[in-house]
């Protein structure tokens, strides 16, 4: 009952906070961002124990994806990203939305299928070296395609303008992103609750255990990053339509950025939990956006220290100090027999 | 420091009460608010800085001016910055929250091509008028703008001169300008993509040999790569491109390689400062530049060319043994822009700012500005200089050519 109330009063808030505050639609929509990429990053990072630095990839190649598409429904590629000339191209309400909701479509499925390919050679890795090897893709990407003039190389491709009104335009992302995010939730809690949610942690207790109990790891594993890969991708299509400029190496494969800020949202909420990236995500844009406005200069100084607290005093998140300090909350029972018990 | 240098004027105006009032009147003058999201951190921070110095001069300088009069009411502008730290997507974000949540009406741009191709889309899309002193490339002015207005010189034509002096010195060696063998490394941005290229065409209208043509690496720390192929296949002229970071790294491995090509010409030379770091290795190295100090453009507010240069040494005194940048003298022009076009508009409605801006004709001290439909400046010619004995002389082209071209370079 309390929690049905909950759920319905987080979701009036997430439905008229651009509302509420019009002019802070873009970053409220970056939050979602935020909250999605931190989510599907602990579906594999949490959940599953593989720590993957290379989700900005699946950001990356959705943006491109949905570009592509977008401009070869109307123009040829060639043309529109060429680096001298190029010129003005004009897109219609149709033609414009029509690239919005295949490209995303074409986005999520290509990321998916990306992320069984590679994930077929970079799950023979564990631990640090899976890390590192999914970074290495995300950095090998980025270099790529910023050598690949068909698509702009490092000038990157301008997409269309929004072609409505502007504010009208800036809560269409909004709720965009906020739908993707909630829908990704629902799913996690759904998914989370079954028989795969279990392989998936079995995975992550012990892995030669699980397949020794008959589970087929490979198969969870490529399902389970494919499905990351799908929601991460079509994020990186919606971003791309609302940032309109994007080149590969500093916005698309931003390796550095937002591919280390959702592990950190993630480790700062609590890892393999729910609602630990979305609390962490919360947390990490509201301090960002803080001391990127208030202590220019020190932002990145704010930010370490940040980090450093999460990693001394939090090592289980904050979600996971909230279950410890009050498991009543998470309709846990605490056994204090065995205390009393050891006292006498 | 600003507060010393206004003492030091007062000093130097011989009427001290003249100068009272007028201190007074600035105080009274309201304020324009101008946003500018600026690369203070990452690998552009070098030259954001330098812009951000520019604009900040203008700023005092007109104040001190008695400020921008429209009707009988004067303004002052006042900047609010943020921190866009190279990037894009950063930069687009700033510039919504500087219009959506700070009311910014007015615009003065990022640092780069690249955050300018970011922050452009934006500005268009909500009719904000933007003067930007620092994104050259021509694909920013060939999408149909109608708010963006740019000071300087596009891209192409940096380095195109070092192009036409190298098939000239072809033919006075009696040689045809097909023999002469090029060498192109660039950052993979679209500034530096822009110059290659400017050049790429102007090689192949002189049938030149492109015999090298490559990007340099991402944090534009380490060419030697590129340079070893350099000594293997020795062209007749080097083009490096890569901001400040690229050029301070070419000019010391070329150095420490022993690169012997004999016309080497690259950009941003000055806000590197490569003199003061590398020396004599800097000797006889081309640099293309926007504007230079002993040019004799002239204006009411900032004198000539020579005198903005000591007035902003005087009032930044951590540039006072360095040459003064032109991306400073630039950022200061297009503060210098918008005055000019408020007091034509002679109203704050950015509408008829921006019309104001359409037809700007100025002489500055930086040259002259009269903006293409696009929103580029046509009416300003890019020279270029060769650093001869760790001076900055202006070489080409030839009506301003103040000495001679040292050809071939000597390595040091």
């Amino acid at each position: 009952m309390n929690k049905t109330v909950l759920y319905t009063v987080l979701l009036i808030v997430a439905a008229i906070a651009p509302f509420l505050f019009p002019a802070y639609g873009t970053q409220l929509a970056t939050l979602w961002l935020m909250i999605i990429v931190a989510l599907t990053w602990d579906l594999t990072g949490g959940q599953m124990g593989y720590n993957s630095l290379g989700n900005i990839f699946f950001y990356g190649t959705g943006m491109y994806v949905a570009a592509i598409v977008t401009i070869s429904l109307v123009y040829n590629v060639a043309d529109y990203t060429d680096a001298a000339g190029g010129g003005t191209f004009k897109f219609t309400w149709a033609q414009y939305f029509a690239g919005m909701a295949l490209g995303s479509l074409a986005a999520g499925l290509f990321c998916a299928v990306c992320a069984v390919i590679i994930g077929f050679i970079t799950f023979g890795l564990r631990g640090p070296y899976f890390a590192i090897g999914t970074l290495g893709v995300a950095i090998a990407a980025g270099e790529l395609v910023s050598n690949w003039d068909w698509v702009g190389g490092g000038q990157g491709i301008a997409l269309p303008v929004y072609p409505g009104d502007l504010d009208q335009g800036k809560i269409v992302f909004y709720f965009l992103f906020a739908g993707l995010g909630i829908g990704i939730f629902l799913f996690l809690k759904w998914l989370y609750g079954t028989r795969f949610g279990l392989a998936m942690n079995a995975i992550r207790d012990d892995e030669d255990k699980a397949e020794g109990m008959g589970l087929h790891t490979l198969r969870y594993k490529l399902t389970a990053w494919a499905m990351a890969a799908f929601f991460v991708g079509i994020a990186g299509a919606i971003s791309a339509f609302q940032l309109i400029h994007f080149e590969p190496l500093e916005t698309a494969y931003q390796t550095i950025n937002l591919g280390i800020f959702m592990v950190v949202c993630v480790l700062l909420g609590g890892k393999g939990t729910l609602w630990g990236p979305v609390v962490g995500a919360i947390v990490f844009h509201v301090f960002k956006e803080v001391t990127w406005n208030y202590f220019l200069g020190w932002q990145w100084v704010a930010l370490g220290a940040l980090i450093v607290i999460t990693v001394v005093y939090f090592q289980e998140g904050l979600m996971g100090w909230l279950m410890r300090m009050r498991p009543e909350w998470f309709g846990l029972t605490v056994d204090e027999s065995g205390k009393v018990e050891a006292a006498e | 420091m600003m507060k010393l240098r206004g003492i030091g004027l007062g000093f130097a105006v011989t009427a001290a009460l003249v100068a009272m009032p007028m201190t007074a009147s600035a105080m009274e003058c309201e304020q324009i608010t101008l946003g500018s999201a600026i690369s203070l951190t990452g690998k552009y921070a070098t030259n954001g800085i330098h812009a951000k110095n520019g604009y900040e001069f203008a700023i005092q300088k007109i104040k001190e001016n008695g400020g921008i009069k429209i009707g009988d009411k004067c303004y002052n502008f006042n900047v609010i910055y943020y921190d866009d730290e190279s990037k894009g997507d950063r930069g687009a974000t700033l510039a919504e929250r500087l219009i959506s949540q700070d009311k910014v009406q007015y615009m003065l741009g990022p640092y780069s091509s690249g955050l300018t191709k970011a922050i452009a889309p934006v500005t268009e899309k909500y009719k904000i008028p933007m003067v930007e002193a620092e994104g050259a490339s021509r694909s920013l002015f060939n999408k149909g703008r109608k708010y963006l207005f740019a000071v300087l010189s596009t891209s192409e034509q940096y380095l195109a001169s070092a192009v036409t002096l190298a098939a000239e010195k072809a033919k006075e060696a009696g040689k045809e300008t097909s023999s002469v063998k090029v060498a192109v490394a660039v950052e993979n941005d679209p500034f530096s993509l822009d110059i290659r290229a400017g050049v790429l065409d102007d090689a192949k209208k002189y049938s030149m040999n492109v015999v090298i043509d490559e990007k340099l690496p991402r944090d534009l720390s380490d060419m030697s790569a590129i340079l070893t192929k350099v000594k293997l296949l020795k062209p007749d002229l080097l083009i490096v491109s890569g901001h400040s970071k690229g050029a301070a790294t070419a000019v010391r491995q070329i150095g420490e390689m022993k690169i012997d090509v004999p016309m080497i010409a690259i950009t941003h030379c000055e806000a590197a400062d490569v003199t003061g770091k590398f020396g004599d290795v800097a000797n006889d190295i081309l640099c293309s530049t926007q504007w230079a100090e002993t040019l004799s453009y002239e204006d009411p507010i900032f004198g000539t060319a020579a005198n903005y240069e000591k007035e902003f040494k005087a009032a930044f005194t951590e540039y006072s043994d360095k040459t003064v940048p032109y991306q400073t003298a630039q950022a200061s022009a297009a503060v210098y822009v918008f005055k000019d076009a408020f007091e034509r508009a002679k109203s704050l409605d950015k509408e008829k700012v921006r019309d104001a801006l359409a037809s700007t004709e100025l002489m500055t001290f930086y040259g002259k500005i009269k903006f293409a439909p696009e929103g580029n400046n046509i009416a300003k010619p890019m020279v270029l200089r060769q650093i001869q004995d760790g001076k900055y002389n202006v070489v080409a082209p030839s009506e301003f050519a103040s000495h001679k071209l040292n050809y071939p370079r000597m390595a040091k």
